[in-house]
């Protein structure tokens, strides 16, 4: 097996005494598509975040293409991100350009091509996600499911080995949903871009996914409770995830504290002569 | 103040260093913002220095007409608007104006991710978005400073010709003469280095940003106030430097 794309050992990262991501590690292949999944605020963003190399770990190793991103200068970090693609959750378009300028930029920024070559990479980027025609409209003017494929336009603007995305279809249309997960299917499937997408959109993550991670919540907060292919996943006979990926309001994953705690926050105190629960 | 530094020592590598290795600044962005900057600014500061120039002329009037010297008002007026009032009172409608918008901007821009996005994208937010307004600002306060200068003195042949009854070509004679190149180039010092403070300090609290809305309207605040603090010290040590180096 050739080298890993992404290499992730032992990652660990605090913010203050709060343990956001406790010993991550795991590796993604070439042409694999890796789905992140977990519950809100489990960690997968600042997962993601480490990944692009826009976070520091408090400990362990993250490399990328077989470089360690993690000690590496800003220039050389730079140069690998010309690499890869990110697509951020709201899009993260800049407002002072059209929804054009924000697909052309990396090409004009970062490449040397003519602006004739530039136009037509944006038509094509834009006819890519349903959006052709809405180059000159600004991106307060367009809705937040647009700005996201807008976002996920400019992140292959540059035919990125590697793409990231978060959430890339949370807020679409069933619809849209699909375009957007056969488009990431065609990009890993047949130009073997690989991908690393974060998701809780769980018809959406089967449909397009390789490889899945599960980040727990909760005692295992930040930690990988399930990892393997799709069909692993849905066999899986951990209880969390089968919570998870079934979406039951209550099990292993606990959403409510249990009553008597409830009480205690609620009223600010113990209550006297403690009731039953 | 470590990380004001830094944008500093940014700026100059960006400005002066990177052309050599071929990366070159972009002039588009450099004229839009020039236009924000200095272009818009222009009827607010006419409006600011004409007022200034009047109240000045009209103090100056009411003190000197008493001992009988009321044709010393145009060098008053020339001296005090060239050396003091002209860059000062500038700065002041530049930091209202686009000192703040500026923090606001760039703010914005950090809390809804587009910094990040650009840092993703390979692009480096210093040469992408401080850079053009850098440069903007380094040209358009000094020259929006010359602008206030004449609409100021304007203002103070206005109470002379028509109060004091001063004849035009008199009125003019009477600033060329009273006044030394000394008196622009010292007021012109001051503007650039005005320009410097203002930009990089507005620029380094939009970076600095944290936590949505409300961090864009305390770095907005804060960015003018010490704005305006910064410019009134230096306007008290330039002065000093000038007042002790001439005498």
């Amino acid at each position: 097996m050739s080298e890993p794309i992404i290499e992730v050992r032992d990652l660990v990262r605090k913010f203050g005494d709060r343990t956001v991501l406790d010993g991550i590690s795991f590796t993604v292949e070439k042409g694999d598509t890796m789905i992140i999944m977990g519950g809100s605020g489990c960690g997968k963003s600042t997962l993601l975040r480490h990944i692009i190399g826009s976070m520091k770990p408090t400990s362990g190793s993250i490399k990328i293409f077989g470089e360690e991103i993690t000690t590496m200068s800003p220039r050389d970090l730079d140069r690998l991100r010309l690499r890869f693609g990110m697509n951020f959750q709201f899009g993260a378009l800049l407002q002072s350009l059209t929804v054009g300028e924000n697909v052309a930029l990396p090409l004009i920024e970062n490449s040397t091509v003519d602006p004739s070559i530039v136009d037509l990479v944006v038509k094509m980027k834009l006819e890519l996600v349903g959006l052709t025609g809405f180059e000159h409209l600004k991106p307060a003017e367009i809705s937040g499911g647009m700005r996201k494929r807008v976002g996920l336009a400019r992140a292959v603007a540059l035919d990125p080995e590697l793409l990231f995305s978060d959430e890339p279809t949370s807020g679409l249309d069933p619809i849209m949903t699909a375009v957007i997960d056969q488009l990431t299917l065609d990009l890993t499937r047949k130009l073997d871009m690989t991908a690393v997408v974060v998701s809780h959109d769980m018809t959406s993550a089967f449909r397009i996914g390789t490889k899945m991670i599960m980040l727990g919540a909760g005692p295992k907060q930040g930690q990988i409770v399930a990892m393997g292919t799709p069909e692993e996943i849905r066999n899986s006979t951990s209880p969390e995830v089968q919570q998870f990926i079934n979406g039951h309001p209550d099990g292993p994953i606990p959403l409510k504290l249990a009553k008597a705690d409830y009480l205690d926050r609620l009223l600010g105190h113990p209550r006297p002569g403690d009731i039953g629960v | 103040m470590r990380s004001y530094l830094t944008l500093n020592a940014q700026i100059l590598y960006w400005l002066f260093i990177a052309p050599f290795r071929g990366r070159f600044v972009r002039w588009a962005p450099v004229f839009q913002q020039m236009v924000r900057i200095g272009v818009q600014a222009v009827p607010m500061t006419a409006l600011t220095s004409f007022s200034i120039g009047i109240t000045l002329a009209m103090q100056g009037a009411h003190e000197l007409t008493r001992m009988g010297a009321s044709s010393f008002v145009p060098d008053l007026v020339a001296m005090t608007i060239l050396r003091e009032l002209g860059p000062l009172l500038v700065g002041v409608v530049v930091i209202g104006r686009s000192g703040s918008a500026v923090t606001a901007e760039l703010g914005t821009m950090k809390v809804s991710e587009e910094i990040e996005a650009l840092e993703v994208m390979a692009i480096d937010p210093v040469r992408f978005l401080v850079v053009p307004r850098f440069l903007a600002m380094m040209v358009m306060l000094p020259t929006l400073t010359v602008f206030g200068n004449y609409v100021g003195m304007t203002g103070g042949w206005a109470i002379c010709h028509f109060s004091l009854h001063m004849q035009t070509d008199g009125y003019i004679r009477r600033l060329v003469e009273s006044s030394h190149p000394m008196d622009l180039y010292s007021g012109m010092v001051k503007s650039v280095v005005f320009a410097w403070l203002i930009i990089t300090i507005s620029c380094v609290y939009g970076l600095g940003v944290r936590g949505g809305a409300e961090g864009v309207g305390r770095a907005t605040t804060n960015s003018v106030v010490v704005s305006i603090l910064t410019m009134l010290i230096a306007d008290a040590v330039l002065t000093a430097m000038f007042f002790f180096t001439a005498s």
